[in-house]
């Protein structure tokens, strides 16, 4: 069996995309209007996960997070936000059950979890919770920037007051090449990093990178994914503004 | 000072205006590390105890022969497991994994396992059936600050130092054996380390707030992040944010982990993975230092460099046999 | 994309004449009609977080907005509203925000000691203290210790009930009183909730609609559809004898006999006001009667939670609108 061609030599990739294209990027918000106060599904290529938002609303008292609960005490005068994520059996080719307490997935909650208590305006809502549900319905590459992509959708939705979106996208090296937004066959086969910013800035709240690289090859990576990552702003911008004019025209006074 | 307690807001103003001023508590530069002290067992291989400052991260490796998994025939196991006990601090319960075990955990998980640092091919003894398994207990023992870098570098230096016992297989065909000869009777060999993987934690303090307390964010405002290497425990409570960086002397980064919390400038980022390379050789030189006096001292009387030589060729033959193997 | 808006900034200098820029809020109160009732100019135009509003310093920075130096930058989306010299993001959705003077409704969640705990669909329970209802016997007795320990038998885990918003605590929790008899424990209906960003507040809020049913349009967006019944201060009493009339009945846990009739009409305005939901369509009482004047073709009143139904309802009552 012939491998595919990860990158051919005219430029272009396995999908047929050129080195700087992200995947086709579907979002939508308010989708699951009864369950929660802000709702997103989106999908990047072949990746596709919905995020639910509820709150903000009374505390829960013991925490539902996937990280263990939450040991902060309750005087502390911002927001709790607990993260959990459901990675669903059927999101990858070989059916695999993945346990709640999977290390990765743990990690996963975390690290969204500490994103958003940046991003979130969380001195404005002392003494309440906001929790954050995530399903990962299909995985091909970058689950982690298509998890915190759809949870800026949804707490936009929620009418959660945030300093910007937070948006996340991937770069990986092949040779010497950049190319953005890996699918998973490109995410096996190359070294990459997944960053994201805080809107359209240079300021990264996230950066995470897993595989050996040398380090004359991070800062094209980094300055591609920061490229590609205002790119998805963009992206999810316009379909917060659609929303939000079909909604207005709707219900105007 | 306990782990448990939150400092106090006065002590949180205190320390950020120091640092307005370029002091750290203990007086150190920002970029400079506390003093790392690495020291082998005299007794044993591959136990290896790590004093940075006043942490305290004690690891050690030790090996079995067992099954190969059948998805990875060519390869052996490789275990770090890095339980954080009440010893490292009251915080940590035993059983129940915090947060911040997490993190650990995954980061040395990353560092050294997935970058692969230790080469689990050569640990394959017969392919498809026998294999080592290699085991690193990572023990915290005392905690103020750092037990990520020194957890590291720890598990690095011990795989260095560490020396497994020789085998040999006995019989052909479907009858083959693996003889593992104790350390008394062969001289064991060392595990095929392939890169000095060290962790540097760069913690970060936004200096905007040491001024006023208002939450409200200046992006306009020139990056006012103060970037401290080697946060001892109060700096670790203290900070805004935090990255981590592994990297080793090819000038190769192994794992980055900057997850959420504070944002920043991605030139600030980035000159700090330049900076853990710089750390990474320093590190690593001194682990070469010590493990270069550790062996002058177990040679004192130089009764194992004959039988060395004729050990060399052993492993050689092994690396036939399995050759042959996978064909 | 919206890289065009992204640089659009409000000048304070164009208060007096006629904005020609459509993307901006307009400032001409003539422009909407409900500017000059409320005093606030609502705009058309929709920012979205970390969109840059203005970079005018005079002006001062209301809810939904947050500043870095000069510059004031929206921190939900939004419409711009402007009161005076203050300006404010107003979400397209959110938690209900409690303020002074608001008739919601509520359920009891906990009872504590001296007060109630009551999900009001904002961010926190809203606290109804002991001291802020009233009691059996009298308007304005004194609240007695065993009125402390049969606090259950007034108000219990459950219970709906209707509130004013009395005062607002500093981290935002709301306290409620039920003390008029408008007031009080909710009985003889039908709870429904809807999305509080698509109630229209009005001078009132306990609606007597056509077919014999009330409906308490809670701000909060929690409404309460029950059988018309003659409310104590509608029956000629005197304010002096109020007190009296205030029995236990006012805290009964039975509901009356609502006929066949009655019970299907409730039924009705419940489906109408679904439809408003589902269409996004705000919800007040010329609206709630134009939603059930619609439903009439419905004989059937199962016929409306057809998705088609909601959405043709929804149409007829903004098409009557225009």
């Amino acid at each position: 069996m012939s491998r595919p061609e990860i990158y051919s030599p005219e430029g272009l990739r396995i999908d047929g995309r050129r080195w700087n294209e992200v995947r086709h990027v579907r979002c939508a918000i308010n989708t699951h209007q009864a369950s929660s106060d802000g709702s997103s599904i989106i999908e990047q290529g072949n990746t596709k996960v919905i995020c639910n938002v509820v709150g903000p609303g009374e505390p829960t008292g013991g925490g539902v997070g996937g990280s263990g609960g939450n040991q902060r005490a309750k005087d502390d005068n911002r927001v709790i936000l607990t993260v959990k994520a459901v990675v669903a059996p059927f999101s990858t080719i070989d059916r695999r059950k993945r346990s709640g307490n999977d290390n990765r997935v743990q990690e996963m909650c975390l690290t969204i979890q500490h994103i958003f208590e940046e991003a979130v305006m969380g001195h404005l809502q002392p003494r309440s919770q906001i929790e954050i549900s995530l399903y990962v319905l299909s995985q091909d590459g970058g689950m982690l920037q298509a998890c915190i992509n759809a949870v800026s959708l949804a707490l936009v939705d929620a009418g959660i007051p945030m300093y910007d979106y937070v948006c996340a996208c991937t770069a990986g090296m092949y040779d010497k090449e950049v190319l953005l937004d890996l699918n998973r066959l490109e995410e096996n086969d190359m070294p990459f990093l997944t960053m994201a910013t805080l809107g359209a800035t240079r300021k990264v709240a996230l950066m995470q990178l897993e595989t050996r690289v040398g380090i004359d090859r991070l800062e094209p990576m980094m300055a591609a994914a920061m490229s590609g990552c205002h790119h998805l702003r963009d992206v999810m911008d316009a379909e917060v503004r659609k929303h939000g004019k079909s909604r207005l025209a709707r219900t105007g006074v | 000072m306990a782990p448990n307690l939150k400092p106090s807001a006065l002590e949180n103003a205190f320390v950020l205006k120091a640092l307005t001023e370029n002091v750290r508590l203990d007086n150190r530069s920002f970029s400079q590390m506390r003093n790392l002290d690495i020291s082998f067992s005299s007794t044993e291989y591959g136990v290896v105890d790590v004093r940075l400052g006043r942490t305290r991260v004690i690891v050690r490796i030790s090996a079995e022969v067992t099954q190969c998994r059948s998805d990875r025939p060519y390869d052996g196991l490789f275990l770090i497991s890095t339980e954080i006990s009440p010893m490292a601090a009251p915080t940590f319960e035993a059983g129940r994994k915090s947060e911040e075990e997490l993190v650990i955990s995954r980061i040395i998980e990353k560092s050294i396992r997935q970058s692969q640092a230790l080469d689990t091919e050569s640990l394959c003894i017969l392919a498809g059936e026998k294999c080592w398994l290699v085991r690193a207990d990572v023990h915290f023992l005392d905690h103020d600050g750092g037990l990520l870098d020194a957890g590291c570098m720890a598990v690095s230096a011990a795989l260095l130092h560490y020396r497994r016992p020789e085998i040999s297989i006995v019989g052909t065909g479907n009858k083959r054996e693996v003889v593992v000869h104790p350390v008394t009777e062969k001289v064991p060999v060392p595990l095929s380390v392939l890169h000095v993987p060290v962790c540097v934690t760069f913690s970060f303090f936004n200096m905007k707030l040491a001024d006023n307390d208002d939450e409200e964010m200046d992006t306009d405002a020139p990056d006012q992040t103060a970037v401290l290497v080697d946060a001892s425990l109060q700096e670790e409570l203290l900070r805004h944010g935090f990255m981590a960086v592994t990297a080793n002397t090819n000038k190769e980064i192994c794992q980055i982990y900057k997850a959420g919390q504070l944002v920043v400038e991605i030139e600030t980022l980035l000159s700090c993975t330049e900076a853990a390379v710089a750390v990474a050789e320093k590190v690593t030189k001194l682990i070469k230092r010590r493990l270069k006096e550790d062996e002058a001292t177990r040679n004192v009387d130089n009764i194992f460099e004959e039988a060395r030589a004729e050990n060399t060729r052993l492993v050689a033959d092994e690396e036939a046999i399995r050759e042959m193997d996978k064909e | 994309m919206a890289d065009g808006d992204r640089s659009d900034e409000v000048d304070a200098e164009d208060d007096d004449d006629d904005s020609e820029d459509e993307r901006l809020f307009s400032l001409d109160p003539e422009a909407d009609g409900d500017a000059r009732i409320t005093g606030v100019v609502k705009g058309k135009h929709i920012v979205t977080p970390g969109e840059l509003v203005t970079s005018d310093a005079t002006w001062m920075r209301g809810h939904g907005t947050y500043s870095v130096g000069n510059s004031t930058y929206s921190s939900v989306a939004g419409t711009i509203t402007r009161v005076n010299k203050l300006l404010s993001v107003t979400p397209l959705r959110g938690r209900y925000v409690p303020e002074v003077g608001d008739h919601v409704v509520g359920r009891i969640i906990d009872v504590g000691t001296r007060s109630w705990h009551v999900d009001i669909g904002a961010k926190q329970a809203a606290v109804l203290m002991l001291g802020s209802v009233n009691l059996p016997g009298g308007v304005q007795r004194r609240k007695s210790e065993s009125d402390e320990l049969q606090m259950r038998v007034f108000l219990k885990e459950g219970d709906l009930l209707n509130a004013e918003v009395q005062a607002i605590f500093t981290d935002g929790a709301a306290s409620l009183h039920t003390r008029s008899l408008s007031y009080g424990k909710l009985r003889n209906g039908y709870f429904l909730n809807i999305p509080s960003s698509l109630i229209i507040r009005s001078k009132i809020h306990t609606l007597e609609l056509p077919g014999g049913v009330d409906l308490v349009l809670g701000v909060n967006g929690y409404l309460w559809l029950r059988k018309h019944t003659q409310q104590l201060g509608e029956q000629g009493v005197s304010i002096t004898r109020l007190a009296e009339e205030a029995g236990w009945e006012i805290y009964s846990d039975e509901n009356e006999y609502i006929s066949p009739s009655i019970r299907e009409t409730i039924a009705r305005y419940a489906n109408a006001i679904k439809a408003l939901e589902f269409g996004e369509v705000g919800v007040n009482e010329p609206r709630v009667v134009a939603a059930y004047e619609a439903s009439l073709e419905f004989k059937n009143v199962g016929e409306m939670v057809e998705n088609d139904a909601k959405r043709r309802i929804a149409r007829q009552v903004l098409a009557a609108r225009s």
